[in-house]
């Protein structure tokens, strides 16, 4: 096993075994699963320069080269190429099977058939031990942490060249582990990874992120994708959203949205941060009360867009689709007769909630009655929304939103 | 007309917070007693290093801020990413060990502000430090901050108690800009006591970081430093009058700072019998927000730049050192504060000495990296403006030098300390 640290600042030899320099540092190609070697950079007193890799002969201790002539015009960067000490060694990366952020302590590599490749990184304390110490002592420290290279996410912003990143890995995660290292991370490597997500992704992540950290994204990014962005989060998480932002930008990205979209948001935005009006959800499945319950499933199954979660029907005027008559359970629906009225099978005695009812409310209401979702009606009685037993959740539990935001004051 | 004018300010206003915010948490317990103690010993002949020491500070916030909102990465990012193992972990233990100095200092400033209202610090500091890590790992910490904040506007009183006390105007602004010195070996002491407290490490750490939080791009870069400008003024300022309202009233009748009842004195003239209370709500509140602020900023330091799982949200077994580490600056600065006939007040002073000794270090740190064309760019220091920073470093390394060797050779016997 050959490791990074072990072989900087190490001699270079020629063919002839005579010292050309010592090992300044080594380019690879980011691109490919194992990143190839591409080049060694040289140094020689005060000049660093570039040698290919092709006039690498091994790599064990000392770097020997397989012809002792070598160019010593002073070596530039240049775009996509990346240096493991300079830009890789002591930089963060993503843990993609350990969905976490993780420092580089060293850097493994291997020939595989004539080429030295990046095959991983330990991110072990022992291998920061063994830097740390005299090089005598450093063989006696054990232990490694490896994690492949093929499960890490390299950032493009780590590196002060133009790169081409891919960003497959990032599918792998879950969009709340996401959002957690999305708020862990400066808000420029974040902003990166957020760029990288599809627009449904980037939306069910930021749902999870920190309000702040929402905000100077949603700011931060082309004004059209922000507004994309937005029309795929739910209109609750939309409206926090924007809530934070400027009102002249806010104003802007909702112009952009869909005039739909943007109407549901601007009608959560008009209640308070900690109301019912702003916890519930707007969709939901209506069915007028003279249908029968296989009327209800077909209207079901015929919907562009189910809600989710879908745990009820609301069965309302037949000339009004905006009062309530009573609900029909999901669970009922199926088991029921597909012949039978939903009059036959609703239930007119639901609680309701106010949409300027405090969200802690609606919650409690949901707990007693053993409810899964909670209409809210406005004052005059008419539908707005329901609110879920998924939403009520995050406002039961607000420590967990709470030690989220304890990093952004102080850190 | 009145619109575009304050449109043209808004930004500015809307930027306030960071700068000040950092600034202001110089005054805490350590601060005060360092104020204090300068004017009650030596009048109004320091107050002109305070003018010097908030330039100082101004310069050192500024680079911070600009290496934060240029690089959009955290202190010791920087320092893991651009030095070599050896000298992170030299720069990493350094602020460390400085700021561990102060958030012992922290829990002292809680035990004496306790004792102040008679009440036991056997009792008070456990407590205060059981608080803190409940607030902080419960996260509830940000919701009592401003709580603590706004208890510390108390020694605004002191500018009060400045004016009440009647100095001679005229001499206090010539002790303001004149410099004079002294050959005493504590004059030297208190110099790098001042500097030590009024340039800590983690104001820089807290102003980089904020800015980093904030995504705020060199683009907005001259609203941020108005922000830090105006937080400089503000706390060289309250720092001023500190030391004026001791030096009129304790000073001159020759009453030394050695105890925290002592620096109330100075606020006879504005509250009388209450000055003792005025004194301590004010010294709680300081020390109570930079004891839950300090650990938790210095824990997320050291794990950053060692890459160690972090987050308070974290249980004990997904993230043990970051845990650990938190848990224990809190429990060694509460034990620590709680030694038996420790002399408070110097003990405070000491602590700044030390953070000042250790200053350039971190000085020096931030000169290579706000120097590093690659890092910077354009936003490198200018030469002129590099001279100046280049000259507080060397300025404050030499001062820092001179005490380490007059401390050797009074203990060699070669001169008396």
């Amino acid at each position: 096993m050959l490791f990074l640290t072990s072989l900087v600042d190490r001699p270079v030899q020629g063919q002839a075994g005579e010292a050309i320099g010592k090992l300044d540092d080594l380019i690879v190609r980011i691109g490919d699963p194992y990143p190839p070697i591409t080049g060694l950079v040289v140094k020689d007193g005060r000049r660093r320069f570039f040698v290919p890799a092709g006039h690498l002969a091994a790599l064990n201790g000392a770097a020997l080269l397989a012809s002792s002539i070598v160019d010593l015009a002073p070596f530039t960067r240049r775009d996509g190429e990346v240096l493991l000490r300079r830009d890789v060694l002591d930089h963060q990366l993503i843990d993609i099977t350990g969905r976490r952020i993780v420092r580089v302590n060293d850097v493994q590599l291997t020939r595989v058939e004539g080429t030295y490749r990046v095959v991983g990184v330990d991110v072990s304390p022992q291998a920061l031990l063994r830097r740390l110490g005299p090089r005598a002592f450093a063989n006696r420290i054990v232990g490694r942490q490896i994690i492949d290279w093929s499960d890490v996410q390299y950032l493009a912003s780590t590196a002060p060249v133009q790169l081409k990143v891919s960003y497959d890995r990032l599918a792998d995660l879950h969009p709340v582990d996401l959002a957690r290292i999305v708020d862990a991370l400066s808000y420029r490597e974040s902003a990166e990874i957020v760029a990288a997500l599809d627009e449904e992704t980037a939306a069910e992540t930021l749902e999870e992120v920190s309000d702040e950290r929402v905000a100077d994204l949603l700011e931060g990014m082309d004004q059209e994708r922000a507004a994309d962005i937005l029309e795929e989060m739910t209109p609750a998480a939309a409206a926090d959203a924007l809530e934070d932002l400027e009102d002249e930008v806010a104003e802007q990205l909702l112009a952009r949205m869909e005039p739909e979209e943007a109407a549901d948001v601007q009608a959560l935005m008009a209640y308070d941060e900690d109301s019912a009006g702003r916890l519930m959800t707007t969709e939901l499945v209506r069915v007028a009360e003279n249908a029968t319950v296989g009327d209800a499933l077909a209207i079901v199954r015929g919907l562009e867009e189910v809600p989710d979660p879908l745990l009820a029907v609301y069965v309302v005027a037949i000339d009004d689709p905006d009062l309530l008559r009573g609900i029909v359970r999901l669970r009922t629906l199926i088991l029921a007769n597909p012949q039978t009225p939903v009059l036959e099978v609703m239930d007119d005695d639901v609680p309701t909630v106010g949409p300027e009812d405090r969200a802690e409310d609606a919650a409690r209401v949901l707990a007693e009655y053993n409810l899964l979702a909670v209409p809210v009606l406005g004052p005059d009685g008419h539908l707005l929304g329901i609110v879920t037993v998924d939403d009520a959740l995050a406002v039961l539990l607000p420590e967990i939103w709470q030690r989220r935001g304890a990093r952004a004051g102080f850190a | 007309m009145k619109g575009r004018r304050l449109r043209r300010f808004a930004p500015y206003l809307l930027a306030m917070g960071p700068g000040l915010l950092a600034a202001s948490a110089g005054n805490d317990a350590g601060g005060i007693a360092t104020y204090a103690s300068t004017g009650a010993s030596y009048g109004y002949r320091l107050l002109w290093a305070n003018t010097v020491v908030t330039i100082f500070l101004f310069v050192v916030q500024e680079m911070s801020a600009r290496m934060g909102s240029v690089t959009g990465k955290g202190f010791s990012d920087l320092v893991r990413e651009n030095f070599s193992l050896r000298i992170t972990a030299l720069i990493l233990l350094t602020l460390f060990i400085a700021n561990a100095g102060i958030v012992v200092s922290e829990f002292i400033g809680i035990a004496a502000a306790a004792e102040l209202f008679g009440v036991s610090r056997y009792f008070a500091v456990p407590a205060a430090a059981a608080l803190v890590w409940l607030l902080v790992t419960r996260g509830s910490y940000a919701r009592v901050e401003k709580v603590f904040l706004c208890l510390t506007l108390c020694f605004l009183s002191y500018i009060v108690a400045a004016f009440l006390a009647k100095p001679n105007w005229s001499t206090v602004l010539v002790s303001s800009v004149v410099p004079s010195f002294e050959k005493d070996p504590a004059f030297l002491g208190m110099l790098i006591a001042l500097i030590g407290t009024t340039i800590s490490p983690y104001m820089q750490l807290y102003i980089q970081s904020s800015v980093v939080e904030k995504g705020i791009t060199p683009d907005d870069w001259r609203y941020t430093r108005f922000d830090v400008l105006f937080g400089t003024v503000i706390s060289g300022i309250v720092a001023a009058f500190i030391i004026i309202a001791t030096a009129a009233t304790l000073h001159v009748h020759g009453i030394k700072v050695e105890t925290a009842a002592d620096a109330a004195q100075a606020l006879e003239p504005i509250a009388g019998h209450y000055s003792r209370a005025l004194f301590a709500l004010g010294l709680l509140g300081a020390s109570l927000l930079a004891a839950g602020v300090l650990p938790l900023s210095t824990t997320y330091m050291m794990s950053e730049g060692l890459g160690i799982e972090r987050g308070v949200s974290r249980s004990w077994s997904e993230a043990p050192v970051f845990m650990g580490l938190f848990t224990g600056l809190v429990v060694l600065g509460a034990a620590l504060a709680l030694i038996p006939g420790l002399p408070l007040i110097r003990v405070l002073v000491g602590v700044y000495v030390l953070n000042g000794l250790l200053l350039p270090i971190e000085l020096f740190a931030i000169l290579r990296l706000i120097n590093n064309r690659e890092l910077m760019g354009e936003h490198v220091n200018r030469p002129l403006y590099n001279v100046l920073a280049w000259g507080i470093a060397v300025i404050v390394s030499l001062l820092s030098l001179s005490l380490i060797v007059q401390a050797l050779l009074g203990w060699l016997g070669v001169i008396k300390a």
